[in-house]
């Protein structure tokens, strides 16, 4: 939920009430979604990160097991994947380091902003607090029938009132100020990070293309289309199954 | 947050999110006894429902509030009645029932939605034919001002190829929508929608999948025209001369516009999905609508994909891989792994009497072939379990409320494409096939492993027999299944092990080559967003440079966020002093000085010998900021006669408001800071209305249903003059309208814009 439009409105009434709610359940809408995205991200580049790894392991556990050696032409196969898998694989860590710099880092700082905004609010409620009691025992001596020593009580009262008032609002002015700015601000914090999310992942792609399209040009240049790549592996088995040696007796 | 997009994304509009489920409740005066705990019961509720976010979302928080919020607020409410008591209008009078009230916050609700899901279908709409300007545009004005140019431009209408079937997809859409005569404010509209898109459907598809296919060829002839300056400078005047309303400087920044609108359609329909609710009588066939854009999008690349390849037929005069691939026959096999052979056994030292190089070699191989494909599975397996992980994170479900930027929008186009169909389709492919033929193959390996196995036991019986003369019946019978089957597998074998190679062989082929379509995929959709953000132009190093910049200066600034907001609040407050403090005051510094004059934050109780106990806010001056054990947690002060220990951590120093005081040891302090702000509080401190830098307007319609409540229309200005109502509750709020008229609206239906900001129709807002 946003809560800016009350706090601007609080900004032209003299209204003090209230924001508590509006600050803890705005602030904390945005500290969760603040917390999510970041956890999404790492989870997300986590899997990216062994998703390429398990590419590598691919090629190298082939390329590592002696069929290699069998026929030339399978060996030259075996290395162009193996070091192509290898590229595209450092390619995707340097992805992962740009994110990590300059999307999951910021999220990560914007996160631990919470804590002190959250303290400033609640000292902010206490102040209101304390601002409410000895209005409240203003009040109270301010009915009170105007004898001596009540009008020296309620003097006293308004002099230990009138700090308490000063330093409520004092703070509530710095919320006010600093809140719709921080909540605003996320725009333009958070931009260069959406941006470094495309960039980075339109570098990778395009270096990917390149990398096997260079590599199925030299190890698949049959170009087949999935149904006859399907029907040529169906081909295949049926030749294997038509052994007798398969048929387990 | 999804949050419609009905203002354009340039002008950042702080649009509100979806608002609470619950209307908030009507503002009631005087209740008797038992309504009134029903409504305050319910006021929680709609509290609660208020502070948290409504759908189930991931995101979806509730905040704990402890009731003595709702408490205090009452009571503050009736004290701070004063002043404002004459502004308010007075609340109707009749007295509402908890459930009637509940209602009322339902149909509200509802209506919201239903805004939300009317606005998202009117950007479908309007987006369609501003899309469809734009290329008739591009098609018509443009191309025709670009064919007068002399000397002629090569290839120039091979470029418009396509677009006259795409042009005609969108017109016959639109045209459908228009017949029907429904506007999209009506009902039946959504389902008009969602069988025109579905009745067009195989045209859309046969159209684009047409219109991508040959969208290489275009870059590539305008690239052609790049090359010579003086001739692009020429075509980049025409279009800005043809179209000088739009920012284009490219016949690319409008061709590409197909290839981001097709990608686009399963956003904006799930868009609208979201806010419709599933009991709407359309909301199956919007569903079924949503999959068919999905789907659309999945055909129109594997069509691009087996046009490729169609298109590449490469002839090369050396062997291609295919012929490499065939020679792998049984013979060439069988000879090739006699050297294999001969090492294994070396190393393991087996000598079996009977030694049959030829079988050995091809035992070995099938052993290392069957190793290979088992670890090659395996791998397979465990590289598809973490693709799975990865679609599983939906980061672009998560957009900070950014919806009016240009750079989240675009992730979210991007990241939708990537795991909604591009990533999937992928992966379908990698399971049929790879996955699937390795599963197949590996159950094969079975039959010929228990069968070198049997033949290795009948091997060990026949060597008994095999010198004797004269074999009885059995014996003969054990001779001849072993040779047999060792005539079977010397026969078979090698075929096994050189199609099972070639299956390999291919696989991998097959594995290259879904790689690249993934990425070729990926590329395409870049080339929609290449020329909407900022610093797509930048150098791949000035990029990071700024990006990470960018980070810096972000952290600084959320660093001094922190710092001024901890000075500030956590100053104490100057409170002014009693006589008898004064005196203390006096007393204290006459003998001690200014500068040691602390104060007690708290009270403190003596838990030890010579411990003092002090009330809050008790001034003391401090002699040794340690004990005489040398514990410097325990200071010795002198409290205006009576001297002990007191805790340091209760102590903080005093200053006179008058005097500057000198810097905390506590706080460190920012480069260019002085010291720190702490305020010396007075009547006539600052003012505490600050420029307002925002206006306030309403950002949906909304309807008075009674004297105390006042009309709004979308996009009205207004006065705010209270944010809550006579009972506190800040989901209502009292403004002025345009006309003077003042009364009750709901505080979630305003929205803020920045000063100076125009508001642009919907539909405006173009991914460029």
């Amino acid at each position: 939920s946003n809560w800016l439009p009350f706090l601007v409105w609080f900004q032209f009434s003299n209204s003090h009430m209230f924001i508590n709610d509006v600050f803890t359940s705005c602030g904390q809408w945005l500290e969760d979604q603040t917390k999510k995205l970041h956890k999404d991200m790492k989870k997300s580049t986590e899997a990216d990160l062994a998703m390429s790894k398990a590419a590598v392991k691919i090629s190298a556990d082939l390329l590592s097991n002696p069929l290699c050696e069998q026929d030339q032409a399978f060996l030259d196969s075996m290395n162009a994947l193996d070091t192509a898998m290898k590229r595209m694989d450092s390619f995707n860590q340097e992805k992962v380091n740009q994110i990590q710099k300059t999307v999951i880092d910021p999220l990560k700082k914007y996160s631990g902003v919470f804590p002190s905004l959250n303290m400033a609010v609640k000292r902010r409620e206490q102040a209101l607090q304390d601002y409410k009691r000895l209005q409240s025992k203003v009040e109270k001596y301010e009915e009170k029938e105007k004898t001596g020593p009540v009008m020296v009580k309620l003097h006293q009262a308004r002099e230990e009132l009138r700090p308490v008032r000063d330093d409520f609002e004092a703070k509530n002015k710095q919320l006010l100020d600093e809140m719709p700015k921080f909540y605003h601000s996320r725009i333009d914090y958070f931009q260069p990070s959406f941006e470094a999310l495309i960039r980075a992942q339109v570098v990778y792609f395009t270096e990917m293309y390149k990398i096997f399209n260079d590599l199925t040009d030299q190890i698949d240049q049959a170009g087949l289309t999935d149904e006859q790549r399907e029907r040529e592996t169906e081909a295949k088995l049926s030749e294997l199954r038509a052994l007798s040696i398969v048929a387990d007796d | 947050m999804e949050v419609p997009r009905r203002l354009p994304p340039s002008s950042f509009t702080l649009t509100l999110p979806k608002p609470a489920a619950s209307a908030p409740a009507s503002f009631v005066p005087e209740k008797d006894p038992e309504e009134e705990e029903n409504l305050r019961e319910e006021d929680e509720a709609g509290e609660e429902t208020f502070i948290s976010t409504e759908e189930a979302e991931p995101g979806a928080s509730v905040v704990e509030r402890s009731n003595s919020n709702l408490s205090s607020r009452d009571s503050f409410s009736e004290e701070s009645g004063g002043p404002m008591s004459e502004e308010r209008l007075a609340p109707e009078a009749d007295e509402e029932t908890g459930r009637k009230c509940e209602e009322e916050e339902r149909a509200a609700a509802k209506e919201r939605a239903a805004q939300r899901q009317l606005m998202a279908i009117e950007e479908l709409v309007q987006s369609e034919r501003n899309y469809l300007r734009l290329l008739q545009l591009s098609t018509v004005t443009i191309r025709g001002n670009l064919l007068k140019l002399q000397p002629p431009l090569l290839n120039l209408n091979s470029m418009f190829l396509h677009v006259d079937e795409v042009m005609d997809a969108s017109s016959r859409l639109l045209s459908l929508l228009d017949q029907k005569r429904v506007r999209p404010g009506d009902p039946l509209f959504l389902q008009t929608l969602c069988e025109s898109f579905l009745s067009l459907s195989s045209d859309i598809e046969a159209a684009y999948k047409e219109y991508l296919a040959n969208y290489n060829h275009i870059t590539v002839v305008e690239n052609s025209y790049k090359q010579r300056e003086g001739l692009w400078n020429e075509i980049v005047r025409v279009i800005k001369a043809s179209a000088p309303e739009v920012n284009a400087t490219s016949l690319t920044f409008f061709l590409v516009m197909p290839v981001q609108r097709i990608a686009r359609y399963p956003l904006l329909l799930q868009t609208i999905q979201k806010h419709t609710d599933p009991a709407h009588p359309a909301y199956a066939l919007l569903e079924h609508t949503a999959h068919t854009s999905i789907a659309l999008n999945c055909g129109i690349n594997e069509y691009k994909r087996f046009r490729e390849v169609a298109d590449k037929y490469k002839k090369t005069e050396t062997l291609t891989i295919k012929d490499k691939i065939n020679r792998l026959n049984s013979h060439s096999i069988a000879k090739k792994t006699a050297r294999l052979s001969q090492q294994i056994k070396h190393e393991t030292g087996i000598t079996p009497k009977l030694v049959d190089e030829e079988f050995d070699a091809l035992q070995d191989f099938f052993y290392v072939l069957e190793h290979g494909i088992l670890e090659l599975l395996e791998n397979v397996e465990t590289y598809l379990h973490h693709l799975q992980g990865f679609l599983a994170c939906r980061t672009e479900e998560f957009d900070l409320d950014m919806d009016g930027e240009k750079a989240p929008i675009c992730y979210k186009e991007i990241t939708t494409a990537l795991r909604q169909w591009i990533l999937p389709t992928f992966e379908k492919r990698m399971r049929t096939l790879i996955h699937r033929p390795l599963c197949a193959l590996r159950d094969l390996l079975v039959g010929p492993r228990n069968l070198i196995r049997k033949r290795l036991d009948k091997l060990l019986d026949y060597e008994l027999i095999e010198a004797k003369s004269n074999l009885s019946y059995e014996e003969h019978a054990v001779a001849n299944t072993y040779r047999t089957i060792n005539t079977l597998l010397l026969n078979e074998l090698p075929q096994f092990n050189g199609v099972a190679l070639q299956m390999i062989w291919s696989m991998l082929g097959t594995f290259s080559c879904l790689h690249r379509d993934l990425a070729s995929d990926m590329e395409q959709l870049f080339q929609s967003f290449a020329q909407q953000l900022p610093h797509s132009s930048l150098s791949p190093g000035a990029f990071w440079e700024w990006a990470e910049s960018m980070a810096l200066e972000g952290a600084r600034r959320l660093e001094t966020l922190c710092r001024s907001v901890e000075d500030t609040l956590n100053a104490p407050v100057v409170q002014p002093l009693s006589p008898s403090s004064q005196r203390r005051l006096k007393q204290l510094m006459d003998k001690h000085g200014s500068g040691k004059i602390w104060q007690a934050a708290a009270a403190v109780v003596s838990s030890r010998d010579l411990d003092l106990n002090l009330a809050k806010g008790e001034l003391v001056a401090v002699i040794s900021e340690m004990d005489t054990r040398g514990d410097r947690r325990r200071w010795l002060v002198d409290a205006g006669g009576r001297r002990g220990y007191a805790p340091s951590s209760k102590l903080i120093r005093y200053h006179q408001p008058a005097e500057d005081p000198p810097p905390s040891p506590h706080l460190t302090l920012p480069d260019g800071v002085t010291g720190i702000r702490r305020h010396s509080y007075s009547p006539e401190s600052r003012p505490l209305t600050s420029q307002p830098c925002f206006q306030v307007m309403a950002a949906y319609d909304f309807a008075a249903r009674g004297s105390h409540e006042v009309s709004l229309r979308a996009g009205e200005r207004v006065r705010v003059l209270e944010p809550h109502d006579k009972r506190g509750n800040p989901e209502w709020s009292l403004v002025e309208a345009r006309g003077g008229q003042r009364g009750y609206v709901p505080s979630n239906y305003l929205t803020l814009m920045p000063l100076g900001v125009g508001v642009g129709p919907p539909g405006s807002y173009l991914p460029h």
